[in-house]
């Protein structure tokens, strides 16, 4: 149930949020398995294959749920 | 308030088997309304521990979070301790030291080339709380004759699960996980009249086909008297039959047998964590409260209706 899914834990500081887009995020290849990462505007397009359909990462913080 | 003008009666209970997870006791003098109360508080309204929230840091098994927080859930947890813990949502501002959280922690990995099994016995105890554990709970090597706990997955070579559980106490109308009874029921005693001038225009053969069109065993035939007789009135399970019999024998009214409204044959199995016995004490004692309440708030609605003249 996704209206239960609550995250709580180790929330970032805005600031550290502000910097990450310019970072960009860390997908995974769904061919291959390399970690390409994205910036805002890039190609979706894996840089080792070319393979186009990247997988998204699990978040790094902790994920509650209620065990009903 | 005006009462019924009916007798004054004390229920009895007589207990026939105790076991941990099983118990069997016959409750009479009394009627189906307190035998149907007592069952349905036994299985929702007596308070258990079981895993209520759960926060999974790493999981990278074949399983989804919210699949693993369900099968958690559902884990018996042994709450003799019970008693000493608040519910989430009950009310108690007076005490801010109310015991609410246990928390169990599990991280395990599977490094060998074999599939790990993932199992209760994985979960770590609450330091505060070493007598809580879910049932059947061991550590150390895992061989054939240890326990082997709830199964809850299964892992492959990097496969990794890390996590934190949240225990809470509660009550079966909320979720099942928390109910303390597997199956609880109650089975009116039967009360069986045979007609014995009937019986005797029956030939000898015929009594035993009619004994013997029962699917449980009741009847007898007294190899000395002749005579059909009740062996065990419990094993009729009000399926008919033998009156359905009779009836195609042509001597209807050969037996007749009703279901007793004062005595009740209770058999409670647990999912161990509770014991049976004190299941059955808990739940009289819930009973009770409620009664309490019930009677406090009629006091004071009649106070409220008097003031108001009426």
């Amino acid at each position: 149930m996704a209206s239960s899914r609550r995250p709580a834990g180790t929330g970032q500081a805005p600031d550290q949020r502000m910097e990450q887009p310019s970072l960009g995020v860390d997908y995974l290849c769904g061919d291959c398995g390399a970690t390409v990462k994205l910036r805002p505007g890039d190609i979706i397009r894996c840089r080792d294959c070319g393979y186009r359909i990247l997988y998204k990462k699990r978040t790094d913080r902790v994920v509650q749920f209620e065990a009903r | 308030m005006s009462s019924r003008a009916a007798p004054k009666r004390t229920p009895q209970v007589s207990v026939r088997k105790i076991e941990p997870d099983f118990c069997e006791f016959v409750l009479s003098d009394t009627d189906p309304s307190v035998a149907n109360a007592l069952r349905r508080v036994m299985l929702s309204e007596v308070p258990t521990l079981a895993i209520d929230l759960v926060e999974i840091e790493v999981n990278t098994t074949v399983l989804n979070d919210e699949f693993i927080a369900h099968r958690l859930g559902l884990i018996p947890l042994v709450s003799q301790r019970v008693w000493d813990f608040t519910g989430a949502y009950d009310t108690n501002d007076d005490d801010e030291n109310a015991l609410m959280d246990i928390v169990f922690q599990m991280d395990v990995k599977c490094t060998g080339d074999d599939t790990l099994d993932v199992t209760s016995n994985d979960l770590q105890l609450d330091p505060s709380f070493p007598d809580i554990h879910p049932v059947a709970y061991s550590t150390g090597p895992q061989d054939a004759q240890a326990e082997k706990g709830v199964l809850l997955v299964k892992l492959r070579k990097g496969q990794h699960l890390k996590l934190k559980a949240i225990a809470r106490k509660g009550i079966g109308k909320d979720h099942a996980k928390w109910q303390p009874v597997a199956t609880v029921a109650f089975q009116y005693m039967p009360d069986i009249r045979i007609n014995h001038a009937l019986m005797d225009t029956l030939s000898e053969e015929q009594k035993l086909q009619w004994i013997q069109s029962s699917p449980n065993p009741v009847f007898r035939l007294n190899p000395v008297t002749a005579q059909v007789e009740v062996v065990d009135a419990e094993a009729y399970r009000y399926d008919g039959e033998v009156i359905a019999k009779a009836k195609a024998l042509g001597k209807e009214g050969l037996v007749n047998i009703t279901p007793r409204q004062d005595m009740f044959i209770f058999r409670v199995e647990g999912t161990g964590a509770m014991a049976t016995q004190q299941i059955v004490v808990a739940a009289i004692d819930v009973l009770l409260r409620k009664l309490d309440t019930l009677q406090q708030s009629l006091a004071s609605a009649d106070a409220a209706m008097d003031m108001d003249g009426l």
